[in-house]
This record gives C-alpha cells, sequence and structure tokens, in this order.
C-alpha cells in the first residue's frame, strides 16, 4: 500500500479547502451555527413557548445537550466530493484522472476528507472539553467521533456510488442532492430521531444515516451502552464493505459506457 | 422602454424553452429534487406534531398552509432568479459583464433574467394546491381573500432577490462569492419555520436586517390573521431599505469593476 501519493492528496485536499480561508470559516460557521439554531428554534418553541415538560422522553436540557453535541458529528458527516465525482464523469475530466497510477474514487475521497479531518479533530477537541462542562465520558466522545468518520466513508461512499449515473444520465447532480437532503432528516442533525412516531422510524432504521450524526451523539450523551456502540461499529464495518462492493460494481459498470470526446 | 423589455424578455424565455428542451433527463431529474425538497419539509413537521398539537400558537394545518405558501413563492424566485444569481459571480469575475454593460439595455435587467429554472414550475402548483388543500382547516377565510395571496407571493418574491442580492454583489470586492452564496442558503433555512417559533433576536433579525420571514411567515400570518399597520410599515420600510442600499452597492460596484476579459 503506497502511503506516499495518499499522504500528498491529503496534504493537497487541505491546502485546496483552506486556500480561502475566509471562505473556509464561513462554510464552517454557517453549517455548525444555523442547524444548531433552527434545532435550538424548535426546543424553544415546543418547551419555553409550549410549556411541555418532556418530549419522546427528553427534556429542555436534554434537547439542548442533544443539540450542542450532535453539533460537532454534523460538521464531520459528510462533504460535496461526490459532486466532484458526477462532474468529472459528466464534463470529461474523468480521462486525465485514469491515465493516473491512482484509484480515481480514493483519491477524490482523500484529496476531500483532508479538511473533515481537520474539523474533526477541532471537534473532538471541543467535544473533551464538552464531555467536562457536561458530565460525559472523553473516551465515550473519542469513540462517537470515530464512528462519525466511518459515516463519513459511507456517505462518501454511496455518493460515489450513485453518481455513477452520470454515466448513464451524462450528470448526477440531481441524485446526489437527493440523497443530501434525505441524509439531513434522516441522520439526526435536524432533530433527534428518537421523535419519529413508531409507524415511520422503519424510515431512518433502514439507512446507514442514522450512523452520522445520531448515533455518534447518542453514544457521546451516554444513551447507548458500550454493547450497543459496539453493535452499530460493526453494523458500520459492514456498511463500508457493502459500499466498497457497491463501487467497485457500479465504478465497473460505468467505465464500459464511459465515452471521452474531444481533446 | 417597456415594450422593449418585455420583448427581450420574451425572447429570454423562448430560448430557456429550448434548452430544457435539450436536457430533458435533467429536467426530470431536477423534478424529483423538489419534490424530495417538499416532502421533508412537510415530514419533519409532521414528526414534530406527532409529539406536540400546537407550536408556538400553529396549528399543524396552519404550518402547512404556511409552507404552502413558502414553496409557491420560492418556486417562483427558482424559475426566475436562481441560476442567474448563481451564474452572477461569474459576470464579474471572468468580465462577461463587459458583453452586458454595452447592450443598450439596462445590464442588471440582462444579467437576473437570462437563464430561469423551468423545472420548479411544479413546484408552484404543489405549494399552492398545500396551500388551498389546508386552508379551511387553517381558518383561512377563502373567497376574495385569495386575492391576496398573490400580492403576498409577489412580497415574498421580492424579498428574496433583495436578500439574495445583498449576498451577491459582494463579488465587486471579493474574489469569489461561494462563500456568501452558501451562507444565504445556511440563513435562507429559517424561512422554512414560521417566524413565531424564534426567539426575539432571532425573529427581529429575520424581519428586519435579513427579511427571510417575508418570504413565508409573514406572508401566511397575513393571510390567516391579518397583520397591524406597524407591521405593514415594517415591510414597506425594510423592502424599501434593502432596495436603495442594493442600487447604492451596484452602482458603487460598477465603478469598482475592471474588465477581466480580453
Amino acid at each position: 500500500m503506497n502511503l506516499q501519493w495518499r499522504l500528498a492528496a491529503l496534504k493537497n485536499g487541505l491546502q485546496d479547502a483552506t486556500a480561502y480561508r475566509i471562505e473556509f470559516f464561513f462554510e464552517i460557521m454557517g453549517s455548525a451555527f444555523v442547524p444548531a439554531a433552527i434545532q435550538w428554534v424548535l426546543w424553544y418553541a415546543i418547551f419555553q413557548l409550549g410549556g411541555k415538560q418532556e418530549i419522546a422522553g427528553m427534556s429542555y436540557p436534554e434537547m439542548l445537550h442533544y443539540t450542542l453535541v450532535s453539533l460537532l458529528f454534523t460538521q464531520v458527516r459528510g462533504g460535496d466530493h461526490d459532486f466532484e465525482l458526477q462532474e468529472m464523469i459528466r464534463s470529461g475530466q474523468l480521462s486525465n484522472y485514469l491515465l493516473r497510477p491512482v484509484g480515481v474514487v480514493e483519491f477524490i475521497y482523500i484529496r476531500g476528507v483532508a479538511p473533515r479531518l481537520f474539523i474533526a479533530t477541532l471537534c473532538l477537541a471541543l467535544g473533551v472539553l464538552f464531555s467536562f462542562w457536561l458530565g460525559l465520558s472523553p473516551i465515550r466522545m473519542v469513540g462517537a467521533m470515530f464512528l462519525a468518520l466511518l459515516g463519513n466513508l459511507i456517505h462518501y461512499q454511496l455518493g460515489a456510488a450513485l453518481a455513477t449515473s452520470a454515466f448513464v444520465w451524462e450528470e448526477a447532480y440531481s441524485v446526489l442532492m437527493i440523497k443530501n437532503m434525505a441524509v439531513s432528516l434522516l441522520s439526526g442533525e435536524l432533530i433527534p430521531l428518537n421523535l419519529f412516531p413508531e409507524s415511520m422510524r422503519w424510515l431512518w432504521q433502514s439507512t446507514p444515516f442514522y450512523l452520522y450524526v445520531f448515533g455518534p451523539t447518542q453514544y457521546a450523551l451516554g444513551y447507548w451502552s458500550h454493547g450497543e456502540f459496539l453493535y452499530q461499529l460493526g453494523l458500520s464495518c459492514l456498511w463500508v464493505i457493502g459500499g466498497w462492493l457497491l463501487i467497485r460494481l457500479t465504478w465497473g459498470a460505468g467505465m464500459k459506457r464511459y465515452l471521452s470526446l474531444g481533446g | 422602454m417597456f415594450m422593449k423589455y418585455l420583448h427581450v424578455y420574451w425572447v429570454q424565455i423562448k430560448n430557456n424553452f429550448v434548452r430544457e428542451a435539450v436536457y430533458r433527463t435533467n429536467f426530470l431529474t431536477a423534478l424529483c429534487v423538489d419534490l424530495v425538497w417538499i416532502a421533508i419539509e412537510v415530514s419533519l413537521f409532521k414528526v414534530i406534531y406527532s409529539n406536540v398539537e400546537v407550536l408556538a400558537g400553529w396549528t399543524q394545518e396552519q404550518v402547512y398552509f404556511f409552507l404552502g405558501i413558502f414553496f409557491a413563492s420560492d418556486a417562483l424566485f427558482t424559475i426566475l432568479f436562481q441560476r442567474n444569481f448563481w451564474n452572477f459571480s461569474d459576470l464579474v469575475n471572468k468580465g462577461e459583464l463587459d458583453i452586458l454593460l454595452t447592450k443598450p439595455i439596462h445590464p442588471l435587467f440582462l444579467a437576473l433574467s437570462r437563464s430561469l429554472n423551468l423545472t420548479a414550475g411544479l413546484n408552484i402548483i404543489l405549494g399552492l394546491s398545500i396551500t388551498a388543500h389546508y386552508a379551511q382547516a387553517a381558518g383561512f377565510p377563502g373567497g376574495y381573500h385569495w386575492l391576496k395571496l398573490i400580492f403576498w407571493i409577489l412580497i415574498g418574491l421580492f424579498s428574496a432577490v433583495m436578500i439574495r442580492f445583498l449576498f451577491s454583489i459582494w463579488i465587486f470586492w471579493t474574489d469569489r462569492s461561494w462563500a456568501f452564496s452558501r451562507l444565504y442558503y445556511q440563513f435562507f433555512t429559517f424561512a422554512t419555520k414560521p417566524d413565531q417559533l424564534y426567539p426575539k433576536m432571532i425573529r427581529y433579525l429575520i424581519l428586519t436586517f435579513l427579511p427571510f420571514g417575508f418570504i413565508g411567515s409573514v406572508p401566511a400570518r397575513a393571510l390567516l390573521h391579518g397583520l397591524s399597520p406597524e407591521e405593514y410599515l415594517q415591510i414597506f420600510v425594510v423592502l424599501t431599505s434593502f432596495l436603495i442600499l442594493n442600487s447604492f452597492l451596484w452602482k458603487t460596484g460598477l465603478k469598482r469593476y475592471q474588465s477581466a476579459s480580453s
């Protein structure tokens, strides 16, 4: 396994993301505080204005803790590098990458994940600080961040597989947008998934999206036992293997259809 | 003068129809994106209302009524302006504004009317259908009051254009506007909830400096319960201030503009 090009791609990805520092900063701030503010607004309306004491077994402080901790994992949950793949297929830039002695799907992931790793490190440091303040276990925080990073990988794998629809339809932007919209609701970044009524729970339980934010948050807050965490970790590994197989299948089929025209 | 602009706009519409007809798959998949977005917003409230009966004084039917207006108003913005605002930074960065400046027509009119996104047409129908479906249960009086809906959707559209323009115009001062566009869409999430849900400070913000509340929430409130004279005055003052500020920034930006093309 050649580590050299992987480290170079990682470094390149980080440099690329932070070249425009103000933009990078705005992106982090926007994606952190707006979803948190929306959650806070909902809890404020339900508990403070509506006078509710508890919903789905959670009180107002518990909801706020969920919002605060889920914020850390929301930052890690995905990037837009699957969009990069679909754009390469659509525009024919993929040809340039096919000439290189590296796997294009892996290369784009490593370059794209670099800023996420940087953010994950910052979030983990913040999380450990929070854990002392909120009386949580720092060890759980580390485990939860690991689960969130696996979620990031699964998210990309599914995106990379879906991006191959560009081989058939010339673009996969809409398909990827649909996936991202579903993720926003079913990952638990908007609301805790235990708010879903019994009849709708299958919606999130049948996808791996809950492993991106809801799962790590549950573990970090102590709602999941260590046994449950290990079970979910095993499930994540199965999703990773499934995702890897899916990529091989879809990219293998897609490459047979790929036509690069022009100079 | 007006007829000249109307004629130019008609030509733009025809060109856009031709383009959409060429990329049919794209048209269909974009329709799906809009449908999923609507489904997700509706599902979010369905989940919330499975746990509570009333949210800051809004019943489930009233929130769906609001969502219908919001979807219709936003769809109108998407059809007429969204792509043009996405392309706005290229006009300045790549020097494409040069061509528009040489035309015997206002460059801003051309810049903001060149591309239409016809896929969002279905969203207007869907939004209005949702509004109509929940109108009675939400307490909307109906009858001639439906005429007011047109006015309020146009207010929503105008507000969205004003805010989006304010987030785009900084391209004259910065090299890239990607961050501002992204920030706009982050803040836009505030428009997807009724303004009465928000704590005082955020509510004040979305009804004054960043009037996202005017896109769907205030129109829904106006149609359901009516607004006080102070609120009408507030809407007028805020939108007029935005118009003046945006005009000033456009003129100042143009003075800074240096052609990037050869």
